[in-house]
């Protein structure tokens, strides 16, 4: 009897600190070390869809507290542990080639924030090996092969490949559609829009829908430097022109926390280098 | 072998296994807010989550009750008013193996149904791309239900020579285990790349080993049930041939192994 | 043709560190039909050892034995008997009812006959109250009972009980006993092992001693006790009515009697004096 009073004691004593403790930990620390895909492939015995399902379950919780914790409006110079993500992600579609959640993540991370699209192409080919009837994979192999890699011989390909599958005529014509440079902007919203409305889990669409807006904005900014142009004969001079001289209202706010800005050719940047403002060149 | 066959179900239902059972299976309420996590397959990952519980509670029943009923009956002295019956050992053998496999099939049926409910109603919240196959999730379900059949027979056979519930029940797992992973490493000592690593006594010891151990891989079609993937017709009926002769061996091993044991 | 015919049985039993141990050597021995034989002998002498082999619980490692003539390693061998195990234990889940149909269908009992049995059973064993419950909740000499009910249930013409008696108390021993006796008025055959000698003395037409796995003696118990007498204890009544206990030795008697009508002393009761069959057995298993 005693002996259990003193334990009941010492739980209520610990407990509270414990689950603090494993709520403080670190978040790498939280993304964990998994085991190599072989050693998980030998345990998992003829659970290997649920080990797969529960790594890409891992990597989904650690990404959305990791959107929960950033504050609105700072600029999220973290993406966190990408490669670690990259890595449990790979190892997922090892123990169940077929699983979706997997290659939808990955095209997520891999492209917009680690620009591993020769890896995130490589995964998704590997993706449609198994599931043929998908069009979701040719689809995004499309963009990344249109809007990141600029190899429009091979987007068309796989757009035609995800206009098959899915009976959309639709992504035949995108790949029409935008293949231009000038259309990079218009691209990417029908992608991200896209994507929004097809996320189900919280943390992703958020992402999304941040990515989107930036772009919106892009897209704003860009059709009143265009109208800009047309209109005086010459590009303006700098974003502020633009605002003052009431092409651009109201003026517009980068979700990321930067501040828009023309770069000397036109193009349009952000101080908050959310990727592919910085990188496109 | 009938009336033994009544009373090992009698004695598993008495034990109230069933009711265990029926305890882990309320998880199954569970599966269609959990599939729901998925960002694009909640149908599939309900499947998934079902198939998995399923594999799970008849992998325990497998070893847990096809390891310890010979042994309890040895162990308890049962055996001495039992097989003093005009009761030959190879019916008692057989009579035990398929009360305990017609106990699987029976928990299997009702997990089965079971599962229906939980994937339909996650279907039904988010509907799936893909609709699932029914005659595919069952027939996932009757090769995993073989599947741990074949394994009670192992747990069996490695209980007519033991003692004791260590040998068979740990004995069944590691089988299980090793069944999982032969083919990975038979295909891996037979590669190219093992050539050079790979001593040739080593290699036709893993050969031989491929050969004893149960191949169970080929048992497993979730992933057809889990994304309608039409399964291989000749490869079934390839698996049901191996699943029939391989438990033919197993109880014929352990009827002959059985009729040797002395009940001191 | 005999009830249970051994010839030459032996068993060895292979123990740790390659020793073996030699439970039975070369056993021979026949029952006939109808005839009550305790099998005598201290513990571990082999009288379970023979008992297994005969149902086949264990494998003979020489001889063979027969029950009404077939061979014991057949499981039909095994039809005609009712078999009692040493300190028995039955499955704890079912209930006395449930595990006596268990036992009848494996006698391939027809339906009928079988719950008529049953009944008739558990009422003369008196479990016929507790029949639904389980096994496991019966108390020692409960699970006793349900042994014998199983024994008695298909009516068998062989009965081999291994310790019957042991672990009862005095009620369950008088009924075992007047089970035994009641058997052998309707000629069945028993065969049951004991090491209380007075069981023996009271039940059993022959006895056979064993002692480390080799037979001593067969003989009916008749004889044993006859050849066991010492001498007779006479009580002689003398002409004034005054009575007067004798010892006399065996060979005196006739001479004895002689003398006393020679002196008009009338002999009211002649009583042999002998060693009982414990006297018997502890003799003859020191020897």
């Amino acid at each position: 009897m005693a002996l259990l009073v003193a334990g009941l004691l010492a739980y209520a004593a610990v407990i509270g600190p414990f689950t603090a403790y494993m709520r403080d930990k670190p978040m790498e620390e939280k993304l964990g070390y998994v085991p190599s895909v072989k050693v998980m492939k030998s345990v998992s015995v003829d659970q290997k869809e649920l080990a797969g399902a529960s790594l890409v379950f891992k990597v989904l919780m650690y990404y959305g507290t990791l959107m929960g914790q950033a504050p609105k409006g700072t600029i999220l110079k973290d993406p966190g542990d990408l490669q670690g993500m990259s890595r449990l992600l790979h190892g997922a579609v090892q123990l169940d080639p077929y699983n979706m959640d997997a290659y939808y993540f990955a095209q997520g991370i891999l492209t917009w924030d680690a620009h591993q699209y020769q890896v995130a192409n490589a995964l998704l080919d590997y993706g449609m090996k198994y599931r043929n009837w998908d069009w979701f994979l040719p689809f995004f192999a499309g963009f990344n092969n249109a809007y990141f890699l600029k190899d429009y011989k091979k987007a068309a390909h796989y757009y035609d490949l995800a206009g098959d599958l899915s009976g959309e005529p639709l992504y035949k014509s995108l790949a029409s559609r935008y293949m231009q440079e000038s259309g990079q902007t218009d691209l990417a919203i029908a992608y991200l829009s896209g994507m929004v409305k097809t996320a189900k889990n919280d943390a992703v669409r958020k992402s999304y829908q941040l990515r989107l807006q930036a772009f919106l904005e892009v897209s704003r900014i860009e059709k009143a430097r265009d109208r800009f142009a047309r209109e005086r004969g010459g590009m303006p001079a700098s974003l502020e022109d633009l605002v003052r001289s009431g092409y651009l209202k109201p003026a517009p706010v980068d979700p990321y926390g930067g501040t828009f800005y023309l770069e000397p050719d036109g193009k349009v940047a952000t101080t908050s280098k959310f990727a592919f403002g910085a990188k496109k060149k | 072998m009938l009336n033994m066959m009544r009373i090992t179900l009698k004695g598993v239902f008495r034990d109230r296994v069933f009711q265990g059972i029926m305890a882990l299976a309320v998880l199954f309420l569970f599966i269609p807010s959990a599939a729901s996590l998925s960002m694009r397959q909640v149908t599939e990952l309900s499947v998934t989550l079902s198939l998995s519980l399923i594999s799970f509670i008849l992998l325990l029943l497998s070893v847990f009750l096809g390891g310890t009923s010979l042994w309890r009956d040895i162990e308890r002295r049962y055996t001495f008013g039992v097989l003093s019956l005009p009761l030959s050992r190879s019916s008692y053998i057989l009579g035990r193996f398929l009360g305990l496999a017609l106990f699987l099939v029976l928990v299997s049926v009702v997990l089965g149904v079971a599962a229906c409910v939980a994937v339909n109603v996650a279907s039904s919240l988010y509907p799936a791309d893909r609709p699932v196959v029914w005659s595919f999730v069952a027939l996932a379900l009757v090769y995993a239900t073989l599947k741990y059949i074949l394994l009670v027979a192992v747990a069996l056979l490695l209980s007519t020579v033991s003692t004791s519930f260590f040998l068979p029940v740990f004995g069944t797992i590691c089988t299980f285990l090793a069944s999982g992973i032969s083919q990975q490493v038979y295909e891996y000592v037979h590669s190219a790349a093992a050539v050079q690593t790979v001593s040739p006594l080593f290699r036709q010891v893993v050969t031989a080993v491929y050969y004893l151990i149960p191949n169970l891989a080929g048992f497993d079609l979730k992933i057809n049930a889990i994304y309608s993937v039409a399964p291989n017709p000749r490869g079934l009926a390839l698996t049901a041939c191996y699943f029939l002769a391989y438990t033919a061996i197993l109880l014929a091993g352990s009827i002959f192994l059985f009729n040797r044991r002395e009940m001191k | 043709m005999y009830a249970l015919e051994i010839c030459g049985l032996a068993k060895t039993f292979k123990g740790k560190k390659m020793r073996t141990v030699e439970a039975l050597k070369g056993l021979n021995l026949c029952v006939e039909p109808g005839e009550v034989l305790g099998f005598l002998g201290p513990n571990g002498a082999g009288k379970s050892t023979t008992i297994k082999c005969l149902m086949g619980l264990l494998r003979p490692t020489r001889g063979s034995a027969t029950i009404q003539g077939r061979d014991i390693s057949s499981a039909e061998a095994r039809r005609s008997v009712g078999y009692l195990p040493e300190n028995p234990a039955f499955y704890d889940y079912l209930n006395a009812e449930e595990y006596l149909l268990f036992v009848g269908r494996a006698f391939g009992m027809a339906p009928e006959l079988l719950a008529q049995r049953t009944e008739e059973m558990l009422k003369l064993l008196e479990l016929w109250e507790h029949r639904k419950r389980l096994i496991r909740t019966y108390s020692k000499g409960m699970v006793q009972r349900v042994g014998l009910a199983q024994v008695l249930l298909h009516d068998p013409d062989i009965y081999i009980l291994d310790e019957p008696m042991s672990g009862l108390d005095p009620i369950g021993r008088a009924l075992v006993k007047e089970i035994i006796l009641d058997l052998k008025k309707r000629g069945k055959c028993v065969f049951f092992s004991t090491h209380i000698t007075d069981d023996v003395e009271k039940i059993c037409d022959r006895v056979a001693v064993i002692n480390k796995g080799q037979l001593l003696v067969v003989d009916s118990v008749q004889n044993i006790l006859q050849q066991g007498t010492e001498g007779y204890t006479v009580t002689v009544v003398a002409g004034d009515g005054r009575r007067e206990e004798v010892f006399v030795t065996t060979d005196r008697l006739q001479s004895f009697i002689r003398d006393a009508a020679g002196e008009s002393r009338s002999i009211e009761k002649i009583e042999p004096r002998r060693k009982d069959m414990e006297a018997f057995f502890l003799e003859i298993v020191a020897r």
